[in-house]
């Protein structure tokens, strides 16, 4: 079986982050492998309880997420995560730490997650109600490299969700998934054996 | 895996017993053996039931689960032809042509649970979970989704006895009967709870395999291992029963409606074997290049029929098949005179062949000009097989049971049609758990 890594999703708020790692976490436990998702919003609410939004608070809540994918994946335990993770050192400084680290950036223009704003967050942001709201009032800083793109915005659902798995089979970091409808030889011949002590051939 | 807080939905329990007639059923109640089958009874109808031709499970299970015969779900045997060839190839429920049960559930938003459902390998995809039986071989390719396996082999979960040593060896054929059965349950146990599930199937295959290899133990009370068939008959009872119970536990109202138990085809002793290509070689029908044929590629031209296991015969048709020879205008002819030579057959005085069917009698559907051009019915306990390897027309091996084709079981409270057929199911089924009808 191929060993566990890390799943890391990055973009601004509303892009389809936890959407789409939840999409692969359904596939992956659908292919056998043991899964844990670590979601920006619910870590906030734990892990990093007390932390804010400041340059600093940002990088240690993502350090912290580091660590516990670090925990994770250590213990053959496929790591999604899913937090805005705006600034690229730290976000490197986790793909240093983990080594099998695929990092996902739902690209997806400002404009386009204003016009959405289904939580009415940028609204608020714009209005000055939210501050240090990423893409608004604090940077976001693109990933470099990524290992896979995804634009929401142009994309469907199970595009995107597509091309992350595609990516990770071709990584050979998940088993790909080829529905076998045909006999191999081997199959074959304790086929005949079977059907042949049951008289059917 | 889990799926709760759904509202309730009407759903529906099968339980399959592979090779069990309806004769054998009423007996094992009668005399005590299945009593908790016997206190069921009563809470629905039980009734005689034909399966389709050739009575075989992989044929007969496809017509259940798709409600159509092999000129629709292309499913005629455990073997086929490759296309424009005499060779054999082994179709998988890939070439499966009809959606099934679960299929048209799915597509309706409905969950199924599937255990040992033979004719289903390799597994794929549906709503809910499956796992496949006869002929399965590896487990990882006969589970759907893939995330069951570690369980199932955790439990010890196995697809089948080996039948190639249970053959033989019978105290082997008892205990992995009772191993197999016994994991199935947990299975189901956990499968049960596990999944929400509208349509939950399972299928013990273990008495077919019991028929084949000890049916004589069955009947005859002074055979060594009568206790012991009897005994796996008695765990059977219990199973039916304590899935029975699981079900009405979790049922409003009454559950017999919602409960069916069959069997795909029946069973009985076998009197002997009939080489049906041997038949046709002693006839001049097929000839061969060599003395001891390994396989039918092996036929001369100028051959006019073949016989495919069991019993589905070929006219070796030009067009149709590479050496083909016969012209269309000589089918009709030969169709009647192989009719009449094999139904004039015998075997120590007794008829050998009740009645041979043809392909437009037995098929409906656009797949039925693949299948056979005759199909035979043998009379009781004739067991008709095509290897082309047994020169000898009648023939033993250590195979003691054999199918039968109008004599399989179907119980139920739900209102099964009157003389079913097994392809009646589906729709009843289907129309139980939608609330539809199935068109």
């Amino acid at each position: 079986m191929p060993k566990a890594f890390t799943l890391w999703f990055t973009g601004l708020s509303g892009s389809g982050k936890t959407t789409l790692a939840r999409r692969a976490e359904e596939t992956l436990l659908e292919r056998g492998m043991k899964v844990e998702v670590l979601d920006g919003d619910l870590v906030r609410t734990n892990l990093s309880k007390g932390l804010g939004y400041s340059k600093e608070d940002r990088d240690t809540n993502i350090r912290r997420v580091g660590f516990v994918c670090h925990l994770l994946t250590r213990n053959d335990v496929v790591a999604i995560a899913a937090c805005i993770s705006p600034y690229r050192e730290v976000r490197d400084e986790n793909r240093r730490l983990l080594g099998r680290f695929v990092e996902v950036y739902c690209k997806c223009p400002l404009e386009a997650l204003k016009a959405r704003d289904a939580k009415g967050l940028y609204a608020k942001a714009e209005r000055g109600e939210i501050p240090n709201f990423t893409g608004v009032s604090d940077p976001y800083e693109e990933p470099l490299n990524p290992e896979v793109i995804v634009e929401t915005d142009q994309e469907t659902e199970d595009e995107s969700a597509g091309k992350i798995i595609r990516t990770l089979e071709l990584m050979g970091l998940i088993p790909a998934w080829e529905e076998e409808q045909e006999y191999s030889e081997e199959e074959e011949a304790k086929i005949k054996e079977r059907l042949r002590s049951l008289g059917y051939i | 895996m889990r799926w709760l807080g759904r509202k309730r939905k009407p759903r529906f329990c099968v339980l399959g017993l592979d090779g069990v007639p309806i004769g054998l059923l009423r007996r094992l109640v009668e005399d005590g053996t299945m009593p908790r089958l016997g206190a069921l009874l009563p809470q629905g109808r039980l009734q005689q039931m034909r399966t389709t031709l050739p009575e075989i499970s992989a044929v007969s299970w496809s017509s259940f689960m798709t409600g159509a015969d092999p000129g629709t779900h292309g499913i005629f045997g455990f073997v086929d032809l490759k296309p424009n060839s005499y060779a054999i190839r082994f179709p998988s429920y890939a070439d499966l042509q009809a959606p099934t049960i679960w299929d048209r559930l799915g597509q309706r938003g409905r969950r199924s649970v599937v255990v040992n459902q033979p004719a289903t390998y390799p597994a794929r995809r549906i709503e809910g979970a499956l796992i496949s039986g006869f002929v399965a071989i590896e487990l990882r390719k006969a589970v759907w989704p893939p995330q069951l396996l570690s369980r199932l082999q955790s439990m010890r979960y196995q697809i089948d006895v080996d039948t190639m040593r249970a053959r033989e060896d019978h105290d082997l054929l008892l205990h992995e009967l009772q191993t197999t059965l016994q994991a199935r349950e947990q299975a189901v146990e956990w499968l049960w709870q596990e999944v929400d599930w509208d349509y939950f199937e399972l299928v013990v295959t273990g008495t077919d395999r019991l028929h084949h290899y000890l049916w004589p133990a069955l009947e005859d009370t002074s055979h060594p291992r009568h206790r012991a068939v009897r005994d796996y008959y008695r765990q059977v009872d219990g199973l039916v029963g304590r899935v029975y119970d699981r079900f009405a536990g979790s049922y409003e109202g009454a559950p017999a409606e919602c409960f069916m138990l069959l069997s795909d085809h029946g069973a009985t002793e076998t009197v002997t074997e009939v080489y049906v290509n041997a038949w046709l070689r002693q006839q001049d029908f097929l000839r061969f290049e060599a003395d001891e044929p390994e396989s039918l590629e092996q036929m001369s031209a100028g051959s006019r029929a073949f016989a495919l296991e069991p019993a589905r015969l070929y006219v070796n048709q030009r067009r149709r098949f590479p050496q083909g020879c016969v012209s269309e205008d000589e089918v009709e002819g030969l169709k009647r005179e192989l009719a009449e030579g094999l139904e004039a057959l015998e075997f120590e005085g007794r008829k050998v062949v009740a009645r041979v069917v043809d392909r437009s009698e037995a098929y409906s559907g656009p797949l039925a000009k693949q299948g056979p051009d005759l199909l035979l019915v043998p009379e009781r306990g004739f067991d008709l097989k095509a290897s082309v390897r047994q020169p000898r027309l009648f023939a033993r091996t250590a195979l003691t049971g054999t199918h039968t084709w109008d004599d399989a079981f179907c119980w139920s409270g739900a209102a099964v049609k009157q003389d079913p057929c097994i392809t009646d199911l589906a729709p009843v089924i289907l129309g139980a758990v939608t609330g539809e009808v199935p068109g």
